[in-house]
């Protein structure tokens, strides 16, 4: 038990040392950095999700609603109102909680499958609704935003330091007493309410949870990238990306999403980055994700350890 | 302030567009109806469709329309080989399992459809695409009336086959109680995969007939999945009329949702997203509970 405690812990933490390390080594490697740097916030988008996704059983396709609006609160504070866009991510995390909130009260009255279905319509919802507020969003035409930006080697750090805050929140979240609940009612919600458990509450604290770590991954995100549209930071293929990583990695598990995350996000990157291969970039992750419905619903990470215990 | 004949143009178009609604979000229903699923890959069956009918009418010049029967043929095949061969075996895991499941499968057909069509936008130009019909003061394109006609009678036949027929019977009985239908000596399990058959045959012909109105790409099947879904929350998820009604109810208030002051075109998808969502959080056993509720006072 001991040996596989710290193990647990100085794994991680040699794994995360040497990922520091990197842009000190080898500055030159940019193309490197700023991979690891769109790793780093996919990795917090898993993780986050997961916690909803994965801890509480509850599927959300909707997860872009709040990349989204905290990606144009990040934007429009930094663009209109010259805030530092540093200032910018903790009220981008803000806006995510609401919108985490609009959803989330009358959404979580419905059961599993509702919800997801509910989750899409919110969705896209939330895409046309961007598209169409072009007064503040630039509808379409998108709103480029100040270059004035710091160096690919901060985004990698600030993206790591994000994504190891995301990670120990879910695995504090996890061993905690409403990580036990989300476990509880993910089970057998009628069992869970009737030992008294408040679960629409549980859900709704993991919601805001995930939706505050999302909105920081997302205001750093339109940072990084000096530009923002709502068909990208609202789209459905950012939604369907955070399912993905989470079901393809090991959904409910804290590892999983982050295993899931590292390998969806450099495929999909070499993918795009190949004329022909880009409209089928998802063929892979979605052929990989019924093989994972029906052999292994443990994910990769269930299918290591399986081939491990062997 | 509106013309009456304008008004009488949104009530013909709101009627036309229900019928091919309707045909679209009967396959969910019945599917839902049998097994407690909910089918994502609705979307990507009727896009495959729409993409089927093209290759006919380009290779073969056949109407759209009697592509549209072909494909749902081919479709009827094609859904009865997804559930045996993939559906059935998450069927008793928790619904979340199908959930993605289909998502997948959604997912490989709609990036299989990018690798093989590209994501040019397609459209069928037919003989008739810009004809019309006039009926009174109302102009009636030929494209609208053709789907509404195509879809009655496929509604009347399905309603026929579940009415009269025995193997109707079986899926009737299976969607209203498995346990008792399978204690009455019904094959629920063959039942269900001929369900699952007919609910994707019904999903190609709506997207085949749809290609006769709209242009499409491999993402075509998106917005009128979340529309169908829409639907059949409004009616009550698996009762038939109640889909029927579920899609006249989208399909008048998409209509006179141009009446509104300030309102804009690209706005209209909102309004299935809007109604999906608060049909599902308000209206749980859709509008005929709320109308049954009205009816019986207590």
């Amino acid at each position: 038990m001991i040996r596989t405690w710290r193990l647990s812990v100085w794994a991680p933490l040699a794994i995360v040392i040497v990922l520091a390390l990197f842009p000190a080594l080898f500055p030159g490697e940019l193309n490197y950095i700023g991979l690891g740097f769109l790793t780093f916030i996919f990795v917090t988008l898993a993780v986050s999700w997961n916690m909803v996704g994965g801890y509480a059983g509850q599927v959300s396709f909707g997860y872009a609603a709040f990349f989204g609006t905290a990606a144009y609160a990040t934007a429009i504070l930094w663009s209109r109102y010259e805030w530092d866009p540093v200032l910018t991510l903790p009220i981008a995390g803000l806006a995510a909680v609401v919108v985490a909130l609009i959803v989330g009260l009358p959404c979580f009255r419905l059961l599993g499958p509702y919800f997801s279905i509910a989750t899409i319509g919110i969705g896209e919802g939330s895409r046309v609704l961007a598209l169409n507020l072009d007064q503040l969003t630039g509808g379409a035409s998108g709103l480029n935003l100040p270059l004035a930006v710091p160096s690919k080697p901060w985004f990698y750090w600030s993206g790591l330091m994000l994504a190891v805050i995301a990670i120990a929140v879910s695995a504090w979240l996890r061993a905690s007493r409403v990580g036990l609940g989300l476990f509880a009612l993910r089970m057998d919600q009628d069992a869970a309410e009737s030992v008294g458990l408040n679960t629409t509450l549980y859900k709704n604290i993991a919601h805001c949870l995930s939706a505050f770590l999302v909105g920081v991954a997302g205001g750093l995100y339109v940072v990084y990238l000096s530009y923002v549209h709502p068909d990208t930071v609202f789209s459905f293929d950012l939604s369907i990306g955070m399912v993905l990583m989470g079901v393809i990695g090991g959904v409910g598990t804290l590892w999983g999403p982050v295993l899931g995350a590292t390998i969806y996000l450099p495929i999909q990157q070499l993918l795009l980055a190949q004329p022909s291969l880009v409209a089928i970039h998802q063929l892979i992750f979605g052929g990989l994700l019924i093989a994972i419905i029906l052999f292994e619903p443990g994910g990769l990470l269930g299918l290591i350890r399986r081939v491990a215990r062997r | 302030m509106y013309e009456p004949s304008a008004i009488a143009g949104l009530v013909v178009t709101a009627v036309l567009t229900a019928g091919l609604y309707a045909l679209m979000s009967f396959g969910l229903a019945l599917v839902y109806g049998v097994m407690k699923i909910i089918n994502l890959a609705h979307a990507g069956t009727m896009m495959l469709s729409a993409f089927v009918v093209l290759e006919l009418n380009h290779r073969f010049h056949l109407d759209p329309i009697l592509g549209a029967i072909v494909s749902a043929a081919l479709f009827l095949v094609v859904g009865m080989l997804l559930y045996v061969l993939a559906v059935r075996r998450v069927i008793d895991a928790p619904p979340i399992a199908s959930l993605l499941l289909l998502f997948g499968v959604w997912l490989c057909a709609q990036n299989a459809a990018y690798f093989f069509w590209g994501s040019e936008d397609q459209s069928i130009v037919t003989s008739y695409t810009l004809a019309t019909i006039p009926l009174g003061d109302v102009l009636v394109p030929v494209t609208r009336l053709i789907p509404f006609g195509a879809s009655l009678i496929a509604l009347g036949l399905l309603s026929w086959f579940l009415r009269s027929t025995d193997l109707g019977k079986a899926i009737r009985a299976v969607s209203q109680n498995s346990t008792a239908a399978r204690l009455a000596g019904i094959r629920s399990g063959r039942v269900s995969t001929i369900a699952f058959g007919i609910g994707s045959s019904l999903s190609a012909f709506a997207g085949g007939l749809l290609t006769l109105l709209f242009s499409f790409t491999p993402d075509f099947g998106h917005t009128f999945q979340l529309k169908s879904f829409a639907i059949i929350v409004l009616g009550g998820l698996e009762s038939f009329p109640g889909v029927a009604l579920g899609a006249l109810v989208l399909a008048v208030i998409e209509s006179f949702s141009i009446l509104i002051p300030g309102w804009r075109g690209s706005l209209v998808n909102l309004l299935a997203f809007t109604l999906l969502v608060a049909g599902l959080v308000l209206l749980p056993g859709g509008i005929a509970s709320l109308l049954e509720r009205r009816g019986k006072p207590e």
